[in-house]
This record gives structure tokens, C-alpha cells and sequence, in this order.
């Protein structure tokens, strides 16, 4: 290297150093002065350090000249240093030896975000089912008749059908063919994956569900939900219920106790809701049944054949006990006072 | 359904304890809501299902609990003779469409005094929270509640003309209900008329020009069964919901419309006086004889997982009012009753043999066979999103997936397309399923900014709706992002999140016009020639529709196009364990260069030495450069596999690079 070269290479660095330290004092920001005295002066790889291994590479006639010319720079980035320090201090720069170091001031700490409680549910969910053996799956929003209601047994009488408790959408989208709709429910899904799937089935759909509901402190128009379903050549109720029992146990505790109560649900029969002992109280849980002959029948299996279980969880329900969340709005309000919480 | 516990007592002794009751009819599918004192009796409130309309009766639940209790029943026999003149003689009904209205009873008494009802009815309505108005409305209301049969009673002098015929409503028929409000009928509602017009809205309420007062004399007692669909429609669309329309849009039972009848006459003859026309007018059909069906009693084990007794079976069913039969040594054939339209298959059966048999007895330790299950990769490829956009200090958000029509305009970046809509908003003015997810998240900026919240980092996995002609739209996936840092912040980010996901993928950028977004600052990012998705700067006019106070960045990115990218299992390079060398590098460019040409140069330039291409910082100086020139500080860190980097080496590539950079780009190193 030419001590010409060096030179330069010294001046530069000169110039960018009274740049970087004035940036900071402008910006009166002691970060951004550090960041620059690291660059420069930092021990291991700082410019400085660096400028000193070409010291090595001139030669030797120029040595003289150039060690002389990189202690003068060395010195005046230091300067630069000191200057821009005591610029910043707000005692006026009694110099750093007066500076008491307080170790019980905070650490800087790490902007952290948060994944969604209403997330952290489905995937707990998800993955408490994972380990039963039930894959998720996911199906689309927007949904026909068909998938939504008729496959499920829910015939055009049927008040679930009503144009009012549901978001059908306008005239321009059905062209497709026949009413389409947000779905009113995930067991839109587990229709799509028998309709390709031959038995046997184990699966758990879930997402987003929607149903026009004036939203208030318990009730909002778009909701999750998370189905189970099973299909083989010999499921039966036990299995429906051994299966949510080992859930509930996983999810709540080894101690929780869970029941059927008869209910009636066009999708299964025989339908039940479950309920879940846990803190000696019983709590609604979700509800379930053997998938009803009929939907069977509709997906082309031979309910001859194959017998299944269904069962379905609103999500927000598990998600407000287990957090302690009293009004479902917060869920959707995205305060992020809320979602640091979780 | 509120039921008294008196009344309830009219039908069976109840010798077991309210909880008692209350705890085994939950169990039997009529859930138990809660109970409050009414006078000195017990209101119940027990939640019927939909498929159980017989319910909506005390007979109907009286005679669940003779079931379970296995206590006798007894129904009133209601029988009335008729001793007045023959009632065709000055009453006809005419059915116009019996799809509607399949039967239709008439009886009719003359010379009743309507007034206050007796002490114990005006105690049984009223414990169940229905108002009194006088005897003989009370009377139908009374045994609507007993039978779960809705009744009318019309002021027989006030029907004009003959009789009375179920019809549609004409275009542009007016109705004044009792409650004296008035309704606008279209041909889709269903009328009860006389000569003159409506006089009542068929199965949802009657009419103020026929209504019972002190005055009435004459009646006319109408007992019906109409279709459940036009009935709930009308009721929905007139938002009029009646006890009457409530229990027709589940079903009566045929077989039990005369019974009602003749039950409310009595308890009119009884209570109010009169003479009851003799005979009654039938119109329409009777009930379809009821089928039988048949249970296989080995399904109970496969549906159920236990086996229930055969005569156990037997039992129940017969104890649930169906007609054996045939018993045989595996299988049963019943005839159901006709409050249990419900029941036409085995599986009926099925529910009903486990129902009664009690749920308690299925066990909750079945050995279910083990199963493999995978996550799909659609489901590791969002997790890490989400670990690295946590770790990047942002929230995750969930927001509506319906929008505002300004919003679903807000932002073309998808789809120019107008929005879908749905018929019903989700809330007020909220009907487009969006077309992006940025506005939902601004929305929520704004929200956060108002409780002066910082800071608002923001991202959402959720989907848009992108209209298809002809076709179901196309749902995508999007992460969708905003955030208080400037541009280069937020790219970071996002490029942060796709080297984690892909560490040798190379997103590119390119200018990106869009009304949301600055005119400067704005960009559309692509990977392999693909659009990654969009980012920049909120545009000042976007920022004030949003009522934004802040600046703020946005980013979208589909998410297929991230799954693609996604190496799920990455896999091992050697790597060398040689020093690296670094060279800063000031050159002076045309103002016009962009950072990723000058980049690309100096990649290609530099050679197979080179690891990384850092941009430090551009600075301007006028003065020395020139007009439209700019400073570029980058850094250079060169490594070789094989051997320690001398410095001549480095330089040599340094030299290389300007070599380059002055021939494509007259590039200048400073100094």
C-alpha cells in the first residue's frame, strides 16, 4: 500500500467520524453515538483497528510517516468522541470519570409482540387433537347450499336456513350456481374432505365462522370453530366420548369429568351437547354425535359401512374462560393494551 | 318454554323434588335454564330443541316425565257436545292451497259472555308471563300452552260474508293486527279472510276488526295446521313473532288439532257460557297414516358402543308412546306417535333407546386406535410467520372479515375488481368482504392511536376475497402488516421474514402506484418474477381518511407465495472456517441509480470471494460532486474457503468492483 493510499484511507475516515458523531449529537440520541464508537474505536473490528493493519502494509521508508499520521487521527477520533459526549451529557461534560454508573437503571428492553389469544387456542386445540391422531384441515369461507346445509342435512325449511340468520351473499356472486355464504360452520369442511376422501377419516377443521348476530358483550357475527370428526368401520359413541374425555383432560386437568346431555342437531344423530366438570361446575362445552346416515349417504359413503363421530368447539367460549376474558369484543377491538397480555 | 310447575301436576303426580325433575329432564334433552317463584307456584324455564315441538306443551312435557318417573298420565277427554244448530248451516271454510294449510278445524258458539277469566287461569297465564285480556282469549292461549296447538277465536259477527277462506294475501293487502298496528302483505303471506278482506295473518296473529271484546256474542273457534316455512317467512318479514307462529314454524301435531278444538270449547262452555254449534267443519286432508319403523337391535352396539337389554328397548320405546309393532328375536318394529314426526328412521330409534337409556352408561375408556397425523406444511409455514413476526415485536390482530364499502375501495394491490357483498352487514354499513386486510388493520391503528397506545405494531393472517366471474371467489391468504417504523424499517422486516423462511430467496422491489400509499414510497415486491406482495408508505391522503394522526407503513404479502418459498427441512452447507476481509467502498452516482442495479454490479463483479454486499448509507454533497449525485457507502465482506484473505486479494476485488461501477454506472470512489 502507498502512503498516499494510507493517507487517504486515514482522511476518510476522519471525515465519515466527525459526520457519524455530529449525526449523533444532532439526533441527541446516545445509542446511535455508541453504534458510532464502536465503528470507529471499537476494539476488535472497529475502523480504526482496521486502519492499523495497513500500517503494516506500507513500506518501510513511509513507516515513520504514516505511524505518526494514524496517531494524530487516532487522537482526533477521540476527540471527536469526547466532544460528542460531553455534547450529550446534560451536566456539560464534567467528563466521564465524575459519571456515576447506576446498575439499577432498566435494561433496554426487546419490543416483543404477541400471537393472538384466539391463535394460541386454535393451535393449542390443533395440537392436543394432533397427538389423538386428527389431522387439520381448512376449507374455504364462501360457501354454496349444498356444503352448507344440504349435505349436512339441514333441509330448505330447516329456520338455520333462514335469509336472515345467515350472509348470503348478493345476487352478482351466483353466478356460480345457487346461493353461496360466509359458512355458518366448519362442518362445511369435514363435507369436502369425505367428498374426496375415502374412509377412514380423522380430522379437525376450524376457522373462521359467520352468523348475523347483533354483536354485543357474548355474541359477535364472525366466530372460530374447531370440528372433529372420525369415520371408520367401527366407531361408536364410547369412542366419541373416550376421545373427549382424553381432550378435556389434556386442556383442563387429569381431574375433569365430562357428560353427554341429549340435544338435536341435523348433522348427527344420535346429538348431544357436552358438558365438562371442572371446578365443580359444569360447563357447556361444545357439541357432538354420530355423524346422521344421511350426510353419510350425501358424501357417497355407505353408512352400512362406516359409522362416525362429529363434535364442535366455538373457540372464543375456550379462549375467554381460560384467559378470564369477559367481553368477546376485546378480542376483536385490537387494543394493544389486550393483545400484550397474552 | 316456561312451565308451571302446577300445571304440570295437572297431568301426573309428581312426587320427586323440582332439582330432581329438573336435573333428569336436562338429561333427557329438555335443558333446564333456571326457575323463579310466581305467586305460589315455580316458573320453569326448559330449553326445547327444534326437533321437538310436542314439547312446547305441558302435555307434551308431562308425558316425557311419565317416561321418566314411569308415572300414569292423564290428558282431559275434552269431549263437547254440540247442541245448536248445525254449524255448515251459516259457517264455510275453503282451503285454497292445502300445501299450506292441510287442515283446517272450525266450531262455532253462540251466546258466550266475555269477560274477566276465573282466578285460576289468570294465575296459570300469569306464571307463565302472559298477559290476561279476558276469558275466551285466555282460554286459547291456555290450551296453546297445554297442547302446544295454537287457537284462534274470531268475532263471528264480524266476519263478513259466509265464511272464511285460507288464502294468499293480494298485492297490496293491508292488515290491521291486534295489536293494532298495520302490516303490508305481500302474496307470499297467507291469509285467513272473509268476504271483505284478511282477518287474519294465517298461523301469525289475528286481526283488530275480528278480535274478541266485552262485545262479542258469536265465535267462530279456528284450530289449523299451517306450513312452517311461509309462516316464519311472514313472521320474519313483518317482524311479528307470535306463541302461534313460534310453534308452527316447528311443527303441530295433526292428529291432536281436533282435540284442541274441542278442548278450548269446553273450557269456553265452561267458563264463558255459550252454545256450541253442533258438529265441526273438517277442511283439508287427514294426516298420512304413519309408517313403521323398524330397530335392528345389534345397531344399538355399533352406533352406541354398549348394549342395551331387549326389553329394555322394548320398554322405552313403548313407554315413548310408540305402537309395537312386531318384536322379534333382534330387531323391533314400532309405529311412532303422532306428536313424534321426528321419528322415521332407525336411527330415531337409536337416539331415542340411548336417550331415555341415559348417556351415563356410554364409557369414556374405549381403546380408540392410534393414528399417525401430520401438521401441514400451510400450518409450519404460519407458525414460523408468527414466530417471526412476535420476535420482529409485533401483535397479531383479528379483524372482521366484512367491511365498509370506503374500505373494500381502499386498496386495489389484489384485485380491481368491485367487492363481494353480503345481504345482511355485520354491523352497521359493513357488507363487503374484503378485498385487503390493510384497512381492517389501520382501522385498529386509528383505534390504538385514540388511547394513545405505542407502540402500534400490527399483523394479521387472514383472508381476501378476490371476485372470479363465474366462478367461487379466490380466497387468499395474506399477512397483512402496519407499523410505526418508516420505510426501510418495514422492509426490513419483511425481508427479515422471508430469509427466515428462505434464506437464499431475493425479494425484489419496484415502483408501486396505489391511492393507499405514498407516491414515492411504494412498492410491489416479487420473488422469482412472482408478486411477494406490497409495501410503502401510508400516502398523506389515505392517512387522513383514516384519521391517522401518525405516519404509518404498510405491507402485504401472500401467503402462498411465502409457502412456496418456504424451505420446511433446510439442509447443511459446509462452510469455511477462514477470516473474512472488508472493504468500505464511497462511490459517487448519478442520483437516478438504483441501490439493487449498483448491487447487483457489484455481486457480479466481485466475484466468488464475495459474502455479503452491506449498504452502509448515501450522503449528498452538492458542492463537490455536483447536481443529481449521491454518495454510496457500502461495505464488502469477502471470505475464501480455502485460505486466510490476504489484503492484496481484497483490494484486487475492491479495484474489480470499481472497475466495474465506473464502466456501467460512472461511478466514482471517492477520495
Amino acid at each position: 500500500m502507498s502512503l498516499n493510499d494510507f493517507i487517504r484511507e486515514l482522511d476518510n475516515l476522519v471525515d465519515s467520524a466527525v459526520e457519524r458523531f455530529n449525526d449523533a449529537v444532532d439526533k441527541f440520541d446516545g445509542e446511535v453515538l455508541e453504534a458510532a464508537r464502536v465503528e470507529f474505536l471499537g476494539a476488535k473490528s472497529g475502523k480504526l483497528k482496521s486502519a492499523q493493519k495497513g500500517l503494516g502494509k506500507v513500506s518501510k521508508d513511509d513507516k515513520p510517516v504514516a505511524g505518526k499520521r494514524f496517531n494524530e487521527v487516532k487522537q482526533r477520533i477521540e476527540e471527536l468522541f469526547e466532544s460528542a459526549v460531553a455534547k450529550l451529557s446534560e451536566s456539560g461534560g464534567d467528563g466521564k470519570s465524575s459519571e456515576a454508573f447506576d446498575v439499577s437503571l432498566p435494561g433496554t428492553l426487546l419490543p416483543v409482540g404477541h400471537v393472538h389469544p384466539i391463535t394460541q387456542t386454535i393451535e393449542e386445540l390443533k395440537d392436543i387433537m394432533g397427538r389423538l391422531g386428527f389431522s387439520a384441515v381448512e376449507g374455504p369461507e364462501i360457501e354454496d347450499d349444498w356444503h352448507n346445509f344440504e349435505a349436512l342435512n339441514i333441509p330448505l325449511e330447516h329456520p338455520a336456513r333462514d335469509p336472515l340468520d345467515n350472509f348470503y351473499l348478493n345476487a352478482a356472486a351466483k353466478a356460480a350456481g345457487g346461493d353461496m355464504l360466509l359458512r355458518s360452520q366448519t362442518s362445511t369442511v369435514q363435507i369436502r374432505v369425505m367428498e374426496n376422501t375415502k374412509p377412514p377419516v380423522r380430522i379437525v377443521s376450524l376457522g373462521r365462522v359467520y352468523r348475523p348476530d347483533e354483536i354485543d358483550a357474548t355474541h359477535y357475527a364472525m366466530f372460530h370453530q374447531i370440528e372433529g370428526l372420525m369415520i371408520d368401520t367401527d366407531v361408536t359413541m364410547a369412542d366419541l366420548k373416550s376421545v373427549l374425555h382424553l381432550f378435556a383432560k389434556t386442556y383442563l386437568g387429569q381431574d375433569v369429568e365430562i357428560r353427554f346431555r341429549p340435544s338435536f342437531f341435523p348433522f348427527t344423530e344420535p346429538s348431544v351437547e357436552v358438558d365438562m366438570r371442572w371446578n365443580d361446575t359444569w360447563l357447556e362445552f361444545g357439541g357432538a354425535g354420530m355423524v346422521d346416515p344421511n350426510v353419510l349417504r350425501s358424501v357417497g359413503y355407505d353408512p352400512e359401512e362406516v359409522t362416525g363421530f362429529a363434535f364442535g368447539l366455538g373457540v372464543e367460549r375456550l379462549c375467554m374462560r381460560r384467559h378470564g376474558v369477559n367481553d368477546i369484543r376485546h378480542l376483536y377491538n385490537n387494543n394493544v393494551r389486550f393483545l400484550s397480555q397474552f | 318454554m316456561l312451565v308451571s310447575w302446577k300445571w304440570l301436576n295437572d297431568y301426573l303426580q309428581l312426587d320427586v323434588s323440582e332439582a330432581e325433575f329438573c336435573d333428569r329432564v336436562t338429561m333427557a334433552g329438555l335443558n333446564y335454564d333456571g326457575s323463579e317463584s310466581v305467586g305460589d307456584d315455580r316458573q320453569l324455564d326448559l330449553e326445547v330443541t327444534s326437533n321437538r315441538p310436542d314439547w312446547l306443551g305441558h302435555v307434551g312435557i308431562a308425558r316425557e316425565a311419565s317416561v321418566l318417573f314411569d308415572l300414569d298420565l292423564k290428558i282431559p277427554p275434552a269431549d263437547v257436545s254440540g247442541t245448536g244448530q248445525k254449524i255448515s248451516d251459516y259457517v264455510t271454510v275453503t282451503i285454497e292451497d292445502e300445501a299450506f294449510c292441510p287442515r283446517y278445524i272450525a266450531r262455532a258458539i253462540k251466546g258466550v259472555k266475555v269477560g274477566p277469566s276465573p282466578e285460576w287461569l289468570t294465575r296459570r297465564l300469569e306464571t307463565l308471563g302472559i298477559n290476561v285480556i279476558n276469558n275466551v282469549v285466555d282460554i286459547t292461549n291456555y290450551v296453546l300452552m297445554e297442547i302446544g296447538q295454537p287457537l284462534h277465536a274470531f268475532d263471528l259477527a264480524k266476519i263478513d260474508g259466509a265464511g272464511v277462506t285460507v288464502r294468499q294475501a293480494r298485492p297490496g293487502e293491508k292488515f290491521m293486527a291486534i295489536d293494532h298496528k298495520t302490516y303490508d302483505l305481500e302474496p307470499n303471506d297467507y291469509v285467513i279472510a272473509d268476504e271483505v278482506g284478511a282477518v287474519a295473518i294465517a298461523g301469525v296473529m289475528g286481526g283488530a276488526d275480528s278480535e274478541v271484546t266485552e262485545e262479542t256474542t258469536d265465535l267462530l273457534i279456528e284450530a289449523a295446521q299451517f306450513a312452517a316455512l311461509p309462516v316464519r317467512t311472514t313472521s320474519r318479514r313483518l317482524k311479528l313473532k307470535s306463541d302461534s307462529s313460534y310453534r308452527f314454524e316447528r311443527g303441530v301435531d295433526p292428529e291432536m288439532i281436533d282435540w284442541a278444538s274441542r278442548r278450548c270449547c269446553e273450557l269456553i262452555l265452561d267458563l264463558a257460557g255459550g252454545e256450541l254449534a253442533e258438529g265441526s267443519i273438517y277442511a283439508g286432508s287427514q294426516p298420512q297414516p304413519r309408517k313403521s319403523v323398524t330397530l335392528r337391535l345389534p345397531q344399538l352396539k355399533r352406533i352406541l358402543g354398549i348394549n342395551v337389554p331387549a326389553d329394555e328397548v322394548e320398554r322405552i320405546l313403548s313407554r315413548l308412546g310408540n305402537d309395537i309393532e312386531s318384536v322379534a328375536s333382534q330387531k323391533i318394529t314400532v309405529i311412532p306417535p303422532s306428536w313424534r314426526r321426528d321419528i322415521d328412521r332407525e336411527i330415531d330409534l337409536v337416539e331415542e333407546v340411548a336417550r331415555i337409556h341415559g348417556y351415563d352408561k356410554i364409557p369414556q375408556d374405549a381403546a380408540v386406535k392410534m393414528s399417525a397425523s401430520h401438521r401441514s406444511d400451510a400450518d409450519r409455514v404460519r407458525n414460523r410467520i408468527r414466530t417471526l413476526m412476535v420476535a420482529a415485536g409485533m401483535n397479531e390482530a383479528v379483524t372482521r372479515s366484512v367491511v365498509s364499502k370506503e374500505w373494500s375501495a381502499a386498496f386495489h394491490g389484489w384485485s380491481k375488481a368491485e367487492a363481494l357483498t353480503v345481504t345482511t352487514p355485520m354491523v352497521r354499513g359493513e357488507d363487503c368482504l374484503r378485498l385487503s386486510v390493510l384497512p381492517s388493520l389501520l382501522g385498529a391503528r386509528r383505534m390504538n392511536e385514540k388511547f394513545d397506545n405505542t407502540p402500534i405494531e400490527l399483523y394479521e393472517i387472514a383472508k381476501v376475497y378476490l371476485p372470479r366471474k363465474g366462478e367461487l371467489p379466490d380466497e387468499r391468504y395474506v399477512v397483512s402488516i402496519t407499523s410505526g417504523r418508516d420505510f426501510r424499517g418495514l422492509k426490513g422486516v419483511v425481508e427479515t421474514l422471508v430469509h427466515s423462511l428462505s434464506p437464499d430467496v431475493r425479494v425484489t422491489a419496484s415502483r408501486f402506484a396505489d391511492s393507499l400509499l405514498d407516491v414515492e414510497q411504494a412498492c410491489e415486491l416479487k420473488v422469482d418474477g412472482k408478486t411477494l406482495g406490497y409495501l410503502g408508505l401510508l400516502s398523506g391522503s389515505a392517512q387522513k381518511a383514516f384519521e391517522l394522526q401518525q405516519p404509518a407503513t404498510v405491507a402485504e404479502l401472500d401467503l402462498r407465495v411465502l409457502e412456496e418459498l418456504t424451505v420446511l427441512i433446510p439442509q447443511h452447507h459446509d462452510f469455511g472456517t477462514y477470516p473474512t476481509m472488508t472493504r468500505d467502498l464511497n462511490l459517487i452516482v448519478d442520483e437516478t441509480l438504483a441501490w439493487d442495479q449498483l448491487e447487483a454490479t457489484v455481486t457480479t463483479s466481485a466475484g466468488e470471494l464475495l459474502e455479503q454486499v452491506e449498504y452502509r448509507e448515501i450522503f449528498r454533497d452538492t458542492k463537490k460532486d455536483g447536481p443529481g449525485k449521491k454518495r454510496v457507502l457500502l461495505t464488502i465482506t469477502l471470505r475464501a474457503e480455502d485460505r486466510t484473505l490476504t489484503g492484496e486479494e481484497a483490494d484486487a476485488v475492491r479495484d474489480a468492483i470499481v472497475t466495474s461501477c465506473e464502466k456501467q454506472h460512472e461511478a466514482k470512489l471517492l477520495g
